[in-house]
């Protein structure tokens, strides 16, 4: 789909730190962190350091009391892309955030009472801090976004989602602009459902990824000021259930696209690492050049990938491709531009 | 147009229950209730999975085992399915609404990591993920393409078709499967157990003494096409998606603004964008979920969007007979709307007593029908402030 996105401003949180600066270069240390369900030595985790004083002013909204730690990942990252946005044109932005598994570490925290305190000691205060939309609720009210506002979700596919919904109501003229965010938590329930399915990374072992956590967002108009970076085109409905359908859908997709176009890779000590290097053997890839690696953290870690190749394009590499490895359910592709 | 709800496991089985007035209450088996203070729900009778094998549908989610069949049965009804039961469109944009997914699996991983006892497999973690049972639907149906989940609480439904809308609208797309599923779960169930939303008498929507929500299951589908798609292919249209409207009301995490003004604006903003004045509207389904403050914010919304209009326009909420089907209330309830249209017949509002006064002249009878409805509306809230409208309209072509 050409989506045609002029990137007018940029946020992120990440393990790196707050900021883009941050996840453009700083080494995130990872975390010893136990899963749940088992006795075997802790994993390491990437975690967002939430005594940042960056999310100081947040923890103190009256609104955001009871709120998951991604919301507040979620509200740094908008209030970074906004900066310089005047109340006025916020209230004419909408706000579309893509999630993989949500208000994780509540729902888990939620249900975990449940089962170990009965039914009748389930916390009324919880509960609905689990819903997908609440963190969404949250930053648009405190940011006044007053726009239409979407929670997506899915793998890491809901990016593209994201980002193709964003020109649609830009399209449709609901808003003036939109701020298309993706956002993770980290809850140890992860390591067990990780660990089972072998992706985990053990310390000094180039095998599997580090779970992680954060959140980043771009605002993006049809209006294109001088210099901006573009997305022009998403692409995504390669589904797969089995390695073979992935794999020949990784071929599709990027068999689809100008051959002569450099590609991005963005499938980091993923299962679908391989597939990457196997559909991009005939492309120019674009230099990693140090680039500090931040853990899976899927939706957001689609939105970092995006950011931090949207500060590749500039003259010199005016256009690339990025595939958005979807680990669990489609694979997707974005194509972006600098403005000439 | 296809669906299956706990009336019945089929969209025409479903309205014709509606009609007749049945009420879905039963108590609930799917889990363990007896810490909370209610025991019912809506549950629905999951209908036999036809041409999926034995040993794929033990690995479904009870969403995608309400989903598959329901929107088969609305790839069927619009002429998109061919004899071995597969869409006869290959790509086929996918417009989805869910809250909780399929959650069952989520819960049993929990329990099993819980217990420590090495039990748990990766496949329940991964296959509670909502995008699993979005690609149940598409392996099931033969189809891939561009899908979207839409996860906006209890407007969610409304959002998904309003988004269907906008997609081909833009032309981004030309036809596109939408709706919503939502299966019961013991997390979803508690949750409003604990926050005292569900009600231990029967679900009274705009009733005085209405004292809370009916939970239920359902997934419901439409096949939504442009007028060039459906005239090249010869296809009848049922009617036409003519509004759609959404805001977010930032009032309260679970609780609308009371003088309903979010509301409000959302009905005008569909109602606008279909082109009619207010009082054209000749039904409503309202989300009418029977809790106190739910129900009297939008009672004093009707009032503000219709004006001297409410009493001629109908209104009733079909939650009362299949409950709050979260996820899938806005996409249920829109086909539910649509029903009305075709047909003049209106469904009652069930269960009423004593019906709130500014609610009493509007609120639909029995065997009530009308024989002028050019527009009817669908309207739904949530939890997070989302607020979503739907104007369909006779189609000339239908």
């Amino acid at each position: 789909m050409k989506i045609d996105l002029a990137v007018i401003g940029q946020g992120a949180v990440s393990p790196a730190g707050v900021g883009l600066d941050a996840l453009l270069h700083r080494m995130p240390v990872p975390l010893p962190v136990a899963a749940l369900g088992q006795q075997d030595p802790p994993w390491p985790v990437l975690r967002v350091d939430l005594k940042d004083p960056a999310f100081a002013r947040w923890q103190r909204e009256a609104r955001l009391r009871r709120a998951s730690s991604m919301t507040f990942f979620l509200i740094e990252a908008a209030e970074q892309a906004l900066a310089g946005i005047s109340p006025s044109d916020r209230a004419e932005t909408g706000l579309i955030v893509a999630f993989s598994a949500g208000c994780l570490s509540y729902s888990r925290r939620f249900f975990e009472g449940i089962v170990k305190q009965g039914q009748k000691t389930a916390s009324p205060a919880l509960f609905p801090e689990t819903v997908f939309n609440s963190p969404v609720s949250h930053v648009a009210s405190v940011l006044g976004l007053n726009g239409a506002a979407y929670a997506l979700c899915g793998d890491e596919t809901a990016w593209v989602a994201a980002l193709q919904t964003a020109s649609i109501w830009l399209r449709r003229g609901r808003v003036k602009q939109v701020l298309v965010m993706g956002a993770e938590e980290f809850d140890p329930i992860v390591l067990d459902a990780y660990r089972s399915a072998r992706w985990l990374r053990r310390e000094n072992s180039d095998h599997g990824f580090l779970a992680s956590e954060g959140a980043a967002g771009i605002l993006v108009s049809r209006a294109r000021p001088e210099n901006a970076r573009m997305i022009t085109t998403a692409r995504d409905g390669l589904i797969y259930r089995t390695k073979k359908e992935a794999s020949a859908a990784a071929k599709r997709l990027l068999s689809e696209s100008d051959p002569a176009l450099p590609c991005y890779p963005s499938a980091q000590h993923n299962w679908l690492g391989p597939l990457e290097k196997k559909a991009t053997q005939n492309r120019t890839l674009v230099p990693m050049g140090g680039r500090p690696y931040l853990g899976e953290a899927f939706t957001a870690s689609a939105a970092w990938h995006t950011l931090r190749a949207l500060n590749r394009v500039s003259s010199e590499l005016p256009c690339l491709l990025l595939p958005v490895w979807g680990l669990n359910h489609q694979l997707g592709l974005l194509e972006l531009e600098a403005q000439k | 147009m296809g669906a299956v709800t706990p009336l019945g496991e089929n969209f025409p089985i479903s309205w014709n229950a509606l009609l007749a007035g049945r009420d879905a209450a039963t108590p609930l088996d799917l889990f363990d209730t007896t810490g909370c203070r209610c025991h019912h729900a809506a549950s629905a009778t999951l209908p036999a999975l036809t041409g999926v094998s034995a040993k794929t549908i033990c690995r479904l989610a009870r969403a995608s085992r309400l989903a598959i069949p329901a929107a088969r049965e609305a790839l069927a009804s619009a002429g998109l399915l061919d004899a071995e039961g597969r869409s006869t469109l290959r790509e086929l944009p996918f417009s989805v609404a869910t809250t909780a997914g399929g959650m069952t699996f989520g819960e049993d991983f929990l329990r099993r990591v819980l217990a420590r006892d090495g039990s748990h497999r990766f496949s329940q973690a991964s296959r509670y993920l909502p995008q699993q049972q979005v690609l149940d639907v598409q392996q099931a149906l033969g189809f891939a393409g561009h899908s979207v989940i839409i996860a906006n609480a209890c407007a969610s439904g409304a959002n998904a078709i309003g988004h269907a809308a906008d997609l081909i609208a833009t032309g981004a797309a030309d036809c596109v499967l939408t709706g919503g599923f939502e299966a019961l779960t013991e997390l979803v169930f508690v949750g409003f157990d604990c926050l005292q939303a569900t009600s231990t008498d029967r679900c009274r929507p705009f009733d005085l003494n209405r004292s809370g929500l009916l939970l239920g299951e359902a997934a419901a589908f439409l096949v939504l096409e442009s007028a060039e798609h459906a005239q090249r292919r010869g296809a009848t249209p049922l009617c036409e998606l003519t509004g759609y409207g959404h805001t977010t009301d930032f009032f309260h995490l679970t609780q609308p603004q009371p003088d309903g003004a979010a509301l409000v604006e959302v009905m005008h903003a569909a109602a606008s964008q279909a082109r009619i004045a207010p009082a054209q509207i000749r039904y409503i389904n309202a989300h009418g979920t029977a809790t106190a403050v739910n129900d009297g914010t939008e009672a004093k919304a009707y009032g503000a969007f219709l004006d001297d209009a409410l009493g001629s326009t109908r209104i009733s909420s079909t939650k009362a007979a299949i409950g709050h089907t979260l996820g899938a209330a806005g996409a249920v309830e829109a086909l539910f709307a649509i029903a009305a249209l075709r047909t003049g017949h209106l469904p009652p509002q069930l269960n009423l007593q004593t019906p709130i006064p500014e609610m009493a002249t509007a609120l639909v009878g029995a065997k009530e029908s009308s024989s002028d409805m050019e527009h009817v509306m669908s309207v739904n809230l949530g939890f997070g402030g989302s607020n979503a409208a739907l104007v369909f309209s006779r189609s000339e072509s239908s």
